[in-house]
Protein backbone atom coordinates (compact mmCIF):
# COMPACT_ATOMS: atom_id res chain seq x y z
CA UNK A 1 0.00 0.00 0.00
CA UNK A 2 2.70 2.37 1.13
CA UNK A 3 5.22 1.39 -1.89
CA UNK A 4 2.20 1.83 -4.03
CA UNK A 5 1.57 5.54 -2.87
CA UNK A 6 5.54 6.52 -2.88
CA UNK A 7 5.48 5.15 -6.59
CA UNK A 8 2.25 7.21 -7.17
CA UNK A 9 3.95 10.27 -5.77
CA UNK A 10 6.90 9.58 -7.31
CA UNK A 11 6.08 9.52 -10.87
CA UNK A 12 3.24 12.74 -9.84
CA UNK A 13 6.85 14.07 -9.47
CA UNK A 14 8.52 13.05 -12.70
CA UNK A 15 5.46 13.40 -15.02
CA UNK A 16 3.92 16.81 -13.91
CA UNK A 17 6.17 18.57 -11.28
CA UNK A 18 9.20 18.60 -12.84
CA UNK A 19 8.09 19.85 -16.70
CA UNK A 20 6.24 22.39 -14.72
CA UNK A 21 8.42 23.64 -12.48
CA UNK A 22 11.28 23.22 -15.86
CA UNK A 23 8.80 25.18 -18.70
CA UNK A 24 7.79 27.72 -15.43
CA UNK A 25 11.38 28.73 -14.63
CA UNK A 26 12.55 28.92 -18.34
CA UNK A 27 9.85 31.18 -19.25
CA UNK A 28 10.10 33.32 -16.25
CA UNK A 29 13.99 33.74 -16.67
CA UNK A 30 13.46 34.61 -20.20
CA UNK A 31 10.95 37.24 -19.30
CA UNK A 32 13.28 38.75 -16.55
CA UNK A 33 16.11 38.59 -18.66
CA UNK A 34 14.10 40.41 -21.66
CA UNK A 35 13.01 42.81 -18.42
CA UNK A 36 16.37 43.49 -17.51
CA UNK A 37 17.54 44.33 -20.70
CA UNK A 38 14.38 46.73 -21.80
CA UNK A 39 15.27 48.61 -18.90
CA UNK A 40 18.48 49.03 -19.36
CA UNK A 41 18.06 50.13 -22.85
CA UNK A 42 15.60 52.69 -21.40
CA UNK A 43 17.77 53.82 -18.85
CA UNK A 44 20.94 54.41 -21.50
CA UNK A 45 18.56 56.20 -23.71
CA UNK A 46 17.23 58.51 -21.16
CA UNK A 47 20.77 59.21 -19.69
CA UNK A 48 20.63 58.12 -16.51
CA UNK A 49 20.10 54.04 -14.54
CA UNK A 50 16.77 55.20 -12.96
CA UNK A 51 13.24 55.16 -14.06
CA UNK A 52 11.50 58.97 -14.18
CA UNK A 53 9.75 59.54 -10.82
CA UNK A 54 5.73 58.32 -11.46
CA UNK A 55 3.25 60.76 -9.47
CA UNK A 56 0.51 59.63 -7.31
CA UNK A 57 -2.38 58.47 -9.77
CA UNK A 58 -5.75 60.19 -9.93
CA UNK A 59 -8.92 58.72 -8.88
CA UNK A 60 -9.73 59.01 -12.10
CA UNK A 61 -6.76 57.10 -13.82
CA UNK A 62 -7.65 53.95 -11.87
CA UNK A 63 -10.99 53.84 -12.72
CA UNK A 64 -9.58 53.60 -16.24
CA UNK A 65 -7.37 51.11 -15.01
CA UNK A 66 -10.20 49.41 -13.80
CA UNK A 67 -12.55 50.08 -16.67
CA UNK A 68 -9.40 48.49 -19.01
CA UNK A 69 -9.51 45.60 -16.58
CA UNK A 70 -13.17 44.93 -16.78
CA UNK A 71 -12.88 45.32 -20.44
CA UNK A 72 -10.30 42.38 -21.25
CA UNK A 73 -10.89 40.59 -18.47
CA UNK A 74 -15.02 40.32 -19.67
CA UNK A 75 -13.84 40.02 -23.44
CA UNK A 76 -10.90 37.44 -23.10
CA UNK A 77 -14.01 35.44 -20.99
CA UNK A 78 -16.53 35.50 -23.62
CA UNK A 79 -14.11 34.56 -26.32
CA UNK A 80 -12.98 31.78 -24.69
CA UNK A 81 -16.48 30.37 -23.94
CA UNK A 82 -17.56 31.06 -27.40
CA UNK A 83 -14.44 28.91 -28.52
CA UNK A 84 -15.44 26.11 -26.08
CA UNK A 85 -18.94 26.02 -26.95
CA UNK A 86 -18.59 26.11 -30.71
CA UNK A 87 -15.40 22.84 -29.73
CA UNK A 88 -18.11 21.17 -27.77
CA UNK A 89 -21.11 21.63 -30.53
CA UNK A 90 -18.73 21.52 -33.86
CA UNK A 91 -16.07 19.64 -33.02
CA UNK A 92 -16.12 16.97 -30.34
CA UNK A 93 -18.30 16.15 -27.31
CA UNK A 94 -16.20 15.99 -24.26
CA UNK A 95 -17.48 13.85 -21.37
CA UNK A 96 -18.12 14.80 -18.18
CA UNK A 97 -19.14 18.20 -16.96
CA UNK A 98 -17.45 19.92 -20.03
CA UNK A 99 -19.00 23.20 -20.22
CA UNK A 100 -20.03 23.65 -16.99
CA UNK A 101 -16.19 23.31 -15.48
CA UNK A 102 -15.15 25.64 -18.27
CA UNK A 103 -17.97 28.24 -16.98
CA UNK A 104 -17.47 27.88 -13.96
CA UNK A 105 -13.78 27.17 -13.83
CA UNK A 106 -12.85 30.32 -15.82
CA UNK A 107 -15.23 32.75 -13.43
CA UNK A 108 -13.76 31.52 -10.80
CA UNK A 109 -9.94 31.94 -11.58
CA UNK A 110 -11.61 35.76 -12.90
CA UNK A 111 -12.69 36.25 -9.33
CA UNK A 112 -9.75 34.90 -7.88
CA UNK A 113 -7.04 36.80 -10.15
CA UNK A 114 -8.91 40.55 -10.98
CA UNK A 115 -8.51 41.00 -6.36
CA UNK A 116 -4.98 39.78 -6.81
CA UNK A 117 -3.87 41.91 -9.71
CA UNK A 118 -5.35 45.25 -8.55
CA UNK A 119 -3.79 44.49 -5.68
CA UNK A 120 -0.36 44.02 -7.22
CA UNK A 121 -0.57 46.89 -9.24
CA UNK A 122 -2.02 49.59 -5.90
CA UNK A 123 1.48 47.97 -4.12
CA UNK A 124 4.04 48.78 -6.88
CA UNK A 125 2.24 52.14 -7.37
CA UNK A 126 3.20 52.78 -3.65
CA UNK A 127 6.11 51.04 -3.45
CA UNK A 128 6.89 53.80 -6.52
CA UNK A 129 5.62 57.03 -4.70
CA UNK A 130 7.57 55.63 -1.36
CA UNK A 131 10.72 55.54 -3.98
CA UNK A 132 10.35 59.16 -5.63
CA UNK A 133 9.76 60.69 -2.21
CA UNK A 134 13.01 59.17 -0.50
CA UNK A 135 14.42 60.88 -3.47
CA UNK A 136 16.47 57.49 -5.20
CA UNK A 137 15.32 59.43 -8.26
CA UNK A 138 17.69 62.55 -9.40
CA UNK A 139 15.88 65.73 -9.86
CA UNK A 140 16.35 65.93 -14.06
CA UNK A 141 17.75 68.41 -16.12
CA UNK A 142 17.76 67.45 -19.88
CA UNK A 143 14.72 68.73 -22.74
CA UNK A 144 13.63 64.57 -22.47
CA UNK A 145 13.60 64.75 -18.82
CA UNK A 146 11.13 68.46 -19.02
CA UNK A 147 9.15 66.85 -21.69
CA UNK A 148 8.39 63.62 -19.51
CA UNK A 149 8.03 65.74 -16.51
CA UNK A 150 5.00 67.40 -18.47
CA UNK A 151 3.09 64.60 -18.49
CA UNK A 152 0.08 63.89 -16.37
CA UNK A 153 -0.42 61.84 -13.21
CA UNK A 154 -0.20 58.39 -14.70
CA UNK A 155 -1.40 54.67 -12.82
CA UNK A 156 0.91 51.99 -14.32
CA UNK A 157 -0.59 48.57 -14.07
CA UNK A 158 2.17 45.98 -12.55
CA UNK A 159 2.03 43.42 -15.05
CA UNK A 160 1.11 45.29 -18.19
CA UNK A 161 2.44 48.35 -18.15
CA UNK A 162 -0.69 50.04 -19.18
CA UNK A 163 -0.65 53.98 -17.81
CA UNK A 164 -4.07 54.75 -18.35
CA UNK A 165 -4.92 58.32 -18.95
CA UNK B 1 4.50 0.61 -17.66
CA UNK B 2 2.75 2.52 -20.63
CA UNK B 3 4.69 3.14 -23.59
CA UNK B 4 5.27 7.09 -24.04
CA UNK B 5 5.38 8.29 -27.64
CA UNK B 6 8.73 9.66 -27.58
CA UNK B 7 8.30 11.37 -31.27
CA UNK B 8 5.40 13.30 -29.98
CA UNK B 9 7.53 14.43 -26.45
CA UNK B 10 10.37 15.30 -29.12
CA UNK B 11 8.40 17.23 -31.01
CA UNK B 12 7.28 19.48 -28.51
CA UNK B 13 11.06 20.32 -26.96
CA UNK B 14 11.81 21.09 -30.36
CA UNK B 15 9.48 23.63 -30.65
CA UNK B 16 9.80 25.11 -27.23
CA UNK B 17 13.43 24.39 -27.65
CA UNK B 18 12.87 26.88 -31.20
CA UNK B 19 11.02 29.08 -28.93
CA UNK B 20 13.44 30.05 -26.57
CA UNK B 21 16.57 30.06 -29.21
CA UNK B 22 14.51 32.44 -31.13
CA UNK B 23 14.21 34.79 -28.01
CA UNK B 24 17.23 34.82 -27.25
CA UNK B 25 18.71 35.89 -30.89
CA UNK B 26 16.10 38.47 -30.19
CA UNK B 27 17.48 39.39 -26.78
CA UNK B 28 21.10 39.10 -28.42
CA UNK B 29 20.31 42.57 -30.36
CA UNK B 30 22.51 40.54 -33.31
CA UNK B 31 19.99 41.29 -35.62
CA UNK B 32 17.83 43.72 -35.44
CA UNK B 33 14.89 42.55 -37.35
CA UNK B 34 13.77 40.08 -34.73
CA UNK B 35 11.33 41.08 -32.44
CA UNK B 36 11.90 39.35 -28.90
CA UNK B 37 8.50 37.97 -27.31
CA UNK B 38 7.60 41.17 -25.17
CA UNK B 39 7.44 43.40 -27.90
CA UNK B 40 5.36 41.02 -29.65
CA UNK B 41 3.07 40.85 -26.60
CA UNK B 42 3.42 45.01 -26.78
CA UNK B 43 1.96 44.94 -30.02
CA UNK B 44 -0.61 42.15 -29.68
CA UNK B 45 -1.81 43.72 -26.20
CA UNK B 46 -2.35 47.67 -28.34
CA UNK B 47 -5.65 46.12 -29.92
CA UNK B 48 -8.43 45.01 -27.39
CA UNK B 49 -8.92 42.07 -29.69
CA UNK B 50 -5.43 40.69 -29.41
CA UNK B 51 -5.90 41.49 -25.65
CA UNK B 52 -9.21 39.38 -25.41
CA UNK B 53 -7.26 36.83 -27.28
CA UNK B 54 -4.43 36.57 -25.14
CA UNK B 55 -6.08 36.73 -21.87
CA UNK B 56 -8.96 33.81 -23.39
CA UNK B 57 -5.07 31.89 -23.97
CA UNK B 58 -4.08 32.55 -20.12
CA UNK B 59 -7.99 31.84 -18.98
CA UNK B 60 -8.00 28.62 -21.04
CA UNK B 61 -4.31 27.50 -19.90
CA UNK B 62 -5.42 28.73 -15.73
CA UNK B 63 -8.49 26.21 -16.20
CA UNK B 64 -6.09 23.19 -17.75
CA UNK B 65 -3.90 23.27 -15.15
CA UNK B 66 -5.66 24.43 -11.95
CA UNK B 67 -9.62 23.53 -12.46
CA UNK B 68 -10.36 20.69 -14.53
CA UNK B 69 -11.20 17.81 -12.94
CA UNK B 70 -10.07 19.80 -9.62
CA UNK B 71 -6.74 17.73 -9.23
CA UNK B 72 -4.98 20.30 -8.79
CA UNK B 73 -1.37 19.47 -10.51
CA UNK B 74 -1.80 16.46 -9.24
CA UNK B 75 -2.85 13.37 -11.78
CA UNK B 76 -3.63 10.65 -9.08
Amino acid sequence: MIGAASATSGSVIRQDLVPITTGYVLLMGTLAAGLVRQRRDRAVAAGHSAEPGIAAPGRRAWLRLIGHMAGTFTGGYLVLMAIVVAYYFGVARVSGNFLESAVTGCALLLGLSAPLFLAASWLAERRDRRRDRRGAHPPSSGPADAGRQADPPRCRNLITGVRPG
Amino acid sequence: MAKHPVLGYLVWAVLFGALFAWEGLALSHLSGAVPTLSATFRLITRYPVGRWALFALWLWFGWHIFIRGWHFLLRA
